[in-house]
């Protein structure tokens, strides 16, 4: 006898069951280009990844001080978590820059989500999740770094090398554009950048031997304006510092997973660059490898490289510079603050992309030595085949992707510091799409480590304060016009600490490691500071003594006490 | 060793529930609409979608029917561009889902209602294909493995 079965319906998407509300006001509709540009001019909101185009990743706000920070205190917290299998295992880690327009927060996080939230309240307004394949190749985490938000729109980059636009009332999608092949190992983690009518993303991907590319498409309607690859071509300017034979510079990396700056007057992005592939193994591919682990000035309406400046010429340590370049007019000059992973602050005129001043910001640095206009003699790598070597910084850096800031109120330079080294053995393999191409086995140190908070002088280079700690520093600062660094810790602790001394003042256990990029906003008239937490995705690179601790994905949202 | 493999693909054989990624492998139609179409069913007692494994042409629209022949409550929480999707499927009910997906790569979705909280039935989508040509690097075709 036939079965008669009951009609179960159509399947519906989850938010229906649940409290979501499904609708944001519309705040991101009035935010345009000339909005960002201005960004700082009202501090009540974080229009952009870095807070302003610049990077200093600094606010005005002081209602949160020296004096009162004491009294600090969750406002609310928001909360995902994980379910069943999910993309890249179990690598997740929560570690975006929350955007904020007029009360409401944009904020991305691991495998794929979106969410829209109340700044004031928390309460989820509405959520997109990308489904994401298990298998797309991950590098370094499930994770991404933050969305962008224009026009009515919000902008994210997907791990599987998609760029989408949403509708910022309703998180439904606009646009959608591949620009990155999963197959060749390519990916996407970059908060993406908006500039003029342009929606600017970078691809992920440099261990895997991807060619490393900047995107430019139309914010309105995702047409591609222009690419720009970070290794050329054979007979592009570049391409003599690759071997004349062969396809290293088809393999060589220069991935630009991390959000550029932006200086309007110049019209150029600062764009970071990561490693040459293979990371370690230099024997196959003679020469400087540009553009890899270069500070790189494009320009932002044709993609042209402008000018560049290479850290570590022919790397071996994997030492990228994706990291940001942090804008700031000194003493009549227009500089750009760079930390680069192998352990020296670089200023640079960003006019030009030369050096201006050279200074270690971390204790151990046994790899090379660089003098004072940047040149690198090497010391300590990866030579012979199967002979192990230590060196330092190991290949997190002395400061990973997580970012610096800037006060113009004390003119100071604040960096999370890493110190700790590694050992690499070359181990040279045959390159094959999609399959990680190291070019050695790698261990970074398990003990004999430490971190700090710095404030360093542009001026000097010099040291001028540091909060020591005795693991690696691993997230974002924030420094604000209430005299203050904010800065979380692998263990949890999310600190304040006075930005001119570096005296902790306040402190609170957040359950979860800090990886991400805390950013401040305020809604009528109340400062609050805002801090995704939850530790995990490259913890092997860059704090292998912590891989063991305890996953996290939440948001924290403090204020003062209301009176 | 056929044994072992056989006692990997059933409830309680040598481990309590089915191996992941094992079962039958299914393929979706593509219409004349552009949509792709595929039935998967959940056979009585085994606790199991199947096919176990469904493969996809390429990224795109699909519409799935489930069956569910078994005499226990299950449900299925599926991928899809935008949100998960959710469909309640109590003993002998069948229902659609109609899902967005990307390729190339795979997916998995499960069950976790019905005593399926614990490993669930849990099955994938594997989507062939490729990046689009103007997504690709411009570079010589490179060795695969």
């Amino acid at each position: 006898m036939a079965t008669e079965y009951v009609d179960a319906g159509q399947a519906v998407g989850n938010s229906t069951l649940s409290t979501i509300v499904g609708i944001a006001p519309p705040v991101a509709k009035d935010v345009t280009y000339e909005r960002i540009l201005n960004a700082r001019s009202e501090p009540q909101n974080w229009l952009t990844y870095y807070g302003a185009y610049d990077g200093q990743r600094y606010s005005p706000l002081d209602q949160i001080n020296k004096g009162n920070v004491k009294q600090l205190a969750p406002a609310w917290a928001f909360q995902c978590g994980s379910v069943g299998l999910h993309s890249g295992k179990s690598t997740y880690s929560f570690e975006a820059a929350p955007i904020v327009v007029d009360g409401i927060m944009f904020v991305s996080g691991w495998d794929g989500w979106v969410w829209a939230l109340d700044a004031r309240t928390g309460e989820l307004l509405w959520q997109y999740r990308h489904a994401i394949p298990y298998d797309v190749s991950l590098c370094c985490g499930n994770v991404n770094r933050g969305v962008a938000v224009a026009e009515g729109k919000v902008f994210v980059a997907t791990l599987n090398a998609h760029i989408i636009a949403l509708d910022a009332e309703t998180g439904k999608k606009v646009w959608d554009e591949t620009y990155g092949d999963v197959r060749a190992g390519e990916s996407a983690t970059v908060a993406p950048l908006v500039v003029k009518d342009m929606v600017i993303v970078g691809s992920s991907g440099g261990e895997f031997g991807v060619r490393g590319h900047l995107d430019a498409f139309k914010r309105e309607t995702g047409e591609r304006v222009w690419r720009t690859y970070m290794v050329p071509k054979p007979g592009e300017p570049g391409s003599e510092t690759w071997p004349a034979d062969g396809e290293a510079w088809a393999r060589g990396g220069g991935n630009c997973w991390v959000t550029s700056t932006f200086d309007p007057e110049l019209n150029l992005l600062y764009v970071g660059t990561g490693n040459p592939c293979p990371d370690f193994d230099g024997g196959v591919r003679e020469g400087d490898n540009l553009y890899t682990d270069s500070g790189v000035a494009v320009d932002a309406d044709s993609g042209e490289i402008r000018s560049h400046f290479q850290y570590t010429p022919h790397d071996l340590w994997d030492y990228d510079s994706t990291m940001e370049h942090i804008l700031f007019d000194l003493d009549g000059r227009k500089l750009a603050a760079h930390f680069d992973k192998n352990g020296f602050l670089y200023i640079l005129d960003r006019t030009n992309m030369e050096p201006v001043r050279v200074a270690p910001f971390v204790d151990r640095i046994d790899w090379g030595e660089v003098d004072e206009k940047g040149n690198v003699t090497p010391k300590v790598y990866p030579d012979k085949e199967g002979d192990p070597v230590h060196f330092w910084p190991g290949p997190a850096g002395a400061k990973e992707w997580t970012h610096a800031c800037y006060s113009p109120k004390t003119e100071l330079l604040y960096a999370p510091v890493q110190d700790v080294g590694a050992t690499a053995t070359r181990r040279r393999r045959e390159f094959k799409e999609s399959i990680p191409y190291w070019g050695a086995g790698v261990a970074v140190d398990l003990e004999d480590m430490a971190g700090s908070v710095s404030a360093l002088d542009p001026r000097t280079g010099e040291e001028r304060w540091r909060w020591s700690n005795d693991v690696p520093m691993c997230s974002s600062l924030l420094a604000t016009g209430g005299d203050l660094v904010f800065a979380g810790e692998p263990t949890g602790e999310f600190n304040a600490l006075d930005a001119s001394s570096g005296e902790l003042l306040w402190q609170f256990q957040c359950g979860s490691g800090h990886h991400s990029s805390p950013t401040t906003y305020s809604i009528d008239g109340r400062q609050y500071i805002a801090v995704p937490t939850g530790w995990g995705a490259w913890t092997e690179g860059f704090l292998p003594g912590m891989l063991g601790a305890g996953q996290g994905s939440s948001l924290f949202v403090f204020a003062l006490p209301e009176e | 060793m056929a044994e072992i493999a056989e006692l990997l693909d059933r409830q309680n054989g040598a481990t309590l529930g089915r191996m992941l990624g094992r079962g039958s492998i299914g393929e979706a139609e593509e219409g004349s609409d552009g949509r792709m179409r595929a039935t998967i069913r959940i056979p009585e007692d085994e606790l199991v979608f199947e096919p176990g494994i469904l493969v996809l042409p390429h990224g795109g629209e699909l519409e799935l029917e489930f069956f569910n022949d078994d005499k226990n409550t299950h449900c299925a929480v599926l991928p899809c561009n935008g949100d998960y999707k959710f469909i309640w499927l109590v003993n002998h009910s069948r229902g659609t889902a109609n899902l967005t997906l990307d390729g190339p790569g795979y997916y998995w979705y499960g069950s976790r209602t019905g005593n399926d909280e614990g490993r669930g039935l849990t099955a994938a989508i594997v989507v062939q294909g490729d990046a689009p040509p103007e997504a690709r690097l411009d570079r010589p075709p490179q060795p695969r493995p």
